[in-house]
């Protein structure tokens, strides 16, 4: 590209920010509704900033039970990372290292594995889950459920961050007399640390908004995730606006904040391994 | 046994452990699944045999039954339509957004990284603050609509059967713009500059070269997002359970969510395993292509 001037940089700097604006009017919407009162909530025509900001979080979080919601998205979600980070990332490091036929054959079906969507793979899990008595502890059957979903994506991801390491600090290790377990303990892994950690934040992230598998396998209202428990309350017939937002608030907002905050970490994370 | 030594120390026995560890967790919640979902599609399944190892075969007539449902083709192009209007959207507003993205200018790359704060959302929340928004007589849609003189009357997105299919697209429209941003400007990146300033010497106008070098190049590129696209769009069932609910009267109903009702709130297991074998069908389809096409693009 040519060089450009200052002034078109400062003017397309300006309309890339009102597109953004534009694009996260959702956010802002959803946040501006939270801490409106319930009238100005449905006053027409609508506020676009509160006149008498509320501050309900308080009253939202005890009135929709939100401590346990939380807490069960929360253990959903860990226990899902953490059972992802034990199985995919050997799996990652040796199909970054190995190149052979079986390996090949091995990626494709990770990833054909990583497109099957939830919603239609819960059918045979909710049967085989009454059939082996897994109904009996339906939180950890999500975990389990979920964890298969995401392992793919774990994979790929972590596995373009093994091939940036050099294969030669490794090769070292092993001549020094390390096994090769301990290479990959003690060499590999903490090598390729930052990648691991970014993609099982993502983890994180993208099983802390499970709903299909919570949804059908966790009946005990004492069980269930923040999404669940915010589905009841949506739908074409809701009314406590005000209120569903200030939960969804509540519900995204670290989210968004660890996004933020690693956001370009989690991009070119992302974008690294998506495409290979 | 001295080979089979060999072959441990030197790493493959390491490496086919490692492999197997998540493969062997895969073919027991993925694939194993998979399967039974077809075994499923061909027995009487309900809530009484559910639990029960020995359900009757009843050979195609959960199929025929799927098939017959008065339902089933309104449903069927409510799908296809979902697909296509979302694809397509997500498509040339993501690339509309790369595109200008790829300038020069101060703090380009992290604001882009701002719209994936929309991909970083739960399905749920995303569809709870649309249906908020879309909302019918307090919706701040409808009113900036009215506001510009675009409606006369108010739209009632989630209840009006003509248009509550709309509200779960607009939805996923929203939800799949950052992705295919982000996929499509790493391609951009990608293009050599050098060949824009050569032809910008022989004298090509911007369209110009739009049209003769940016997309030739992106081919490969758009056609893997393209076939995510289809993918993404497929699993989508979160915005549905928080906007409409299929509804009203399966209005905006799509096959993943229908398949779930047939399962969960109307018990017709082996019909809902139907929809799923011919939904999987599908998606491994184009996945089959997306995955060989860019296995074919990395190799050359």
């Amino acid at each position: 590209m040519l060089a450009k001037n200052l002034w078109t940089r400062w003017v397309l700097l300006a309309v890339a920010l009102v597109m953004v604006g534009f694009y996260l009017f959702p956010v802002y919407w959803m946040y501006i509704t939270a801490l409106k009162t319930n009238t100005e909530t449905f006053q027409n025509p609508p506020t676009f900033w509160p006149h008498d900001p509320q501050f309900r979080f308080a009253e939202v979080w005890v009135k929709y039970g939100l401590d346990s919601y939380i807490k069960n998205s929360a253990i959903i979600a860990a226990g899902t990372v953490a059972l992802v980070v034990i199985l995919g990332t050997g799996c990652a490091y040796a199909l970054a290292r190995v190149r052979s036929v079986w390996m090949d054959l091995v990626l494709f079906t990770v990833l054909m594995m990583q497109v099957l969507p939830s919603s239609l793979m819960i059918t045979p899990i909710f049967v085989a889950y009454n059939q082996v008595g897994m109904m009996d502890w339906p939180r950890t059957g999500v975990v389990l459920a979920q964890a298969a979903k995401v392992l793919p994506l774990y994979i790929v991801l972590v596995r373009a961050a093994f091939t940036q390491i050099p294969k030669e600090l490794e090769e070292a290790a092993l001549v020094d007399g390390n096994s090769r377990m301990g290479a990959f303990l003690f060499i590999a892994v903490p090598l390729a640390r930052n990648g691991i950690m970014v993609t099982a934040i993502l983890i994180f992230m993208q099983s802390l908004g499970e709903y299909v598998y919570a949804r059908s396998l966790i009946t005990d209202r004492a069980l269930q995730p923040a999404t669940v428990g915010l589905q009841f309350l949506t739908g074409p017939n809701a009314s406590d606006w005000s209120g569903i937002m200030t939960y969804s608030a509540i519900y995204v907002t670290p989210i968004l904040i660890l996004f933020v905050a690693l956001q370009r970490k989690i991009v070119s994370g992302l974008t690294s391994g998506a495409l290979k | 046994m001295l080979r089979f030594d060999r072959v441990f120390r030197d790493g493959g026995g390491f490496d086919t452990l490692l492999v197997m560890l998540a493969l062997g967790y895969l073919v027991v919640f993925s694939a194993f699944p998979l399967i039974y979902n077809v075994v499923m599609s061909f027995q009487e399944v309900d809530l009484f045999s559910l639990a029960s190892f020995d359900r009757p075969f009843v050979g195609w007539d959960n199929y025929s039954e799927v098939m017959g449902e008065r339902v089933f083709t309104p449903i069927f192009w409510n799908t296809v339509q979902f697909v296509g209007l979302s694809v397509f959207f997500q498509l040339t507003i993501g690339f509309g957004l790369a595109l200008f993205f790829q300038q020069d200018f101060p703090g380009a790359t992290w604001l882009r990284g701002l719209f994936l704060a929309g991909w970083i959302l739960p399905g749920l929340v995303v569809g709870a603050v649309w249906g908020w928004i879309l909302a019918g007589d307090f919706g701040v849609l409808n009113y900036v609509l009215q506001s510009l003189g675009l409606i006369e009357g108010k739209i009632f997105w989630l209840s009006d059967p003509s248009v509550s299919l709309y509200s779960g697209i607009i939805a996923n429209i929203w939800l799949g713009i950052p992705f295919n941003m982000i996929l499509l400007s790493v391609g951009l990146a990608a293009i050599p500059a050098d060949v824009y300033e050569a032809a910008e010497l022989d004298g090509a106008s911007r369209l110009h070269r739009f049209l003769t070098i940016t997309l030739p190049l992106m081919r490969a590129q758009l056609g893997a997002v393209i076939s995510l696209g289809v993918i993404f769009t497929l699993q989508q069932f979160d915005l549905f359970a928080a906007l409409t609910r299929g509804g009203p009267s399966n209005a905006s109903n799509v096959l993943q969510y229908w398949a779930w009702q047939l399962s969960f709130e109307e018990y017709r297991i082996g019909q809902g395993s139907v929809v799923s074998v011919l939904m999987i069908l599908f998606v491994v389809i184009v996945a089959f292509v997306y995955v060989r096409s860019t296995r074919n693009e990395h190799a050359g």
